[in-house]
């Protein structure tokens, strides 16, 4: 098994696009202003920032995916040329793309074309449409593992091939959060806010509590799972294998609105994972520990998905996160002495110890976990830190001005 | 600069825009779709620190109480002096 699968990270800002990087993935997905699925997130990259992205991942041989994949109207197709004349110019690896008036412009101008999940495609003959346009598909989710080997074998056996003349390459959603609908075809929050998940505006009215009223007495019923609509999240690291076995060669990783950290430490496990699996070395006892580190970051509890079958999703029972960690920011960065490996901080918030775990992010940095050996605060060697001092430890990598300092805290189950 | 009668002030935070085309759907005349960024421009504004605002007379007030109800992000505020 020797096949190379290739490992797509998610990037909402240069802190998680550094995380990335740092962190084996082998491409990167990631929207421009407002024409992308997360259309509300605040941190999207802009058009100016694309030269950067492209340089700081070429170097390390990481592909780059710019994500314009809302639907389309006819005021949008003015900044739709705009932007992907812009990814030609920049030198971005390709478009994830669902609107056909983009996959058009993209094809005219020689960009590649990468098909977005909310074009759902189901079936082969879906793929073989799109072959005349895409080089890479991204599968809907909620297709089963069986489906998933049945497409992958035709793809294969009747050489449907791309623009560029290879095979189609399969991606599967790897990790990460799910829809309760058929992923892009839900209105709840169009219906109710008029913001459109379509138009990558999603109000995630399904992460909410609900209760049903009987209009007739006007009893109010609590709904047994109280999150009906909130499915877990997706999780694929205990049956990676198997997923691979499909025939798949991209594993896209869900959460551009999710802080670096999370992208640091999903992508390091399924890095890990994923050449355990060429190697032959994956076992029990790994899952078992990746496991335990996916769940330190953002999770709404971990399912299969669609893939292993499952005849209904499975419903989380809490809002929000279920992570086992969580970050206090205490300070930020001031200085870095490259020689002895020491940075400097200014404690802001709350105090740290010898011992404790931090978490260092910034836009250059990405992100640094590691712990507090040994502490000095306002030049004296101390044990504890307090609010208002500067301090500084020891760290292994360069920090930076712009980096903001957490303390990681276990979170009580 | 604005005529005592125009005693409706229209704001938008025009950098939260998603384009979605709500406002221009309800009141073309004061709002339209930029071919430049994709974005909608409130028209007759002035910006100041990111907020673009201009007044108009109430005969515009429905129209655009429509649009400020209707947009998804909340960046369209109305009010009456």
């Amino acid at each position: 098994m020797s096949r190379k699968i290739e490992l797509m990270a998610p990037a909402g800002g240069f802190d998680a696009l550094q995380a990335a990087i740092d962190n084996g993935a082998d491409s990167v997905y990631f929207g421009v202003d407002q024409l992308n699925m997360r259309a509300r997130a605040t941190m999207n990259f802009t058009l100016g920032d694309l030269e950067e992205i492209a340089e700081r991942c070429s170097t390390k041989g990481v592909k780059t995916y710019l994500t314009l994949n809302t639907i389309i109207y006819d005021h949008d197709l003015s900044i739709v040329k705009t932007v992907i004349n812009r990814v030609k110019e920049a030198g971005i690896s390709a478009v994830i793309a669902s609107d056909q008036a983009v996959i058009g412009y993209a094809r005219s101008q020689n960009v590649e074309v990468h098909i977005s999940t909310q074009l759902n495609v189901t079936n082969v003959e879906t793929v073989r449409f799109y072959s005349l346009f895409a080089d890479v598909m991204v599968l809907s989710r909620e297709l089963s593992l069986r489906q998933i080997k049945s497409i992958c074998d035709e793809v294969k056996k009747e050489n449907i091939c791309g623009p560029n003349g290879k095979p189609v390459e399969i991606e599967v959603f790897a990790h990460g959060a799910l829809c309760m609908a058929v992923s892009g075809k839900c209105y709840l929050s169009l219906h109710t806010q008029n913001s459109s998940a379509n138009r990558g505006a999603c109000n995630q009215n399904c992460r909410k509590q609900y209760k049903v009223i009987d209009l007739e007495d006007g009893h109010e019923l609590e709904i047994d799972n109280e999150y009906i609509m909130s499915p877990k999240d997706l999780c694929t690291i205990d049956f990676l294998d198997e997923l691979i076995e499909s025939g798949i060669s991209v594993l896209k990783i869900e959460g551009r609105g999710r802080a670096p950290e999370y992208v640091a430490t999903v992508i390091k496990c399924y890095r890990e994972a994923i050449d355990a699996v060429n190697d032959g070395t994956y076992t029990k006892e790994k899952v078992a520990v990746w496991m335990s580190r996916l769940e330190t970051v953002y999770n709404r509890g971990f399912w299969g998905g669609y893939y292993l079958g499952q005849q209904l999703g499975e419903w989380t029972n809490k809002s929000g996160s279920s992570a086992t960690q969580k970050k206090v920011y205490i300070g930020k960065g001031e200085h870095y002495f490259p020689k002895p490996k020491i940075g400097q901080f200014k404690l802001e918030s709350h105090s740290l110890k010898i011992g404790d775990k931090i978490l260092v992010t910034g836009p250059t940095t990405g992100v640094i976990e590691t712990e507090v050996t040994s502490l000095m605060a306002d030049d004296k060697e101390v044990d504890e830190a307090f609010k208002g001092q500067e301090i500084t430890l020891p760290i292994e990598k360069m920090i930076r001005a712009s980096d903001r300092l957490y303390k990681l805290v276990d979170v009580q189950p | 600069m604005y005529s005592p009668n125009q005693r409706v002030v229209i704001s938008h935070h025009r950098k939260r825009c998603i384009g979605c085309n709500y406002c221009v759907e309800f009141a073309p005349e004061r709002w339209r779709m930029s071919k430049k960024d994709g974005k909608v421009t409130l028209l007759g504004a002035e910006e100041k620190k990111g907020v673009y605002t201009t007044r108009v007379t109430e005969e515009e007030y429905d129209n655009n109480a429509k649009a400020a109800h209707a947009c998804p992000m909340n960046i369209i505020h109305i009010k009456v002096l």
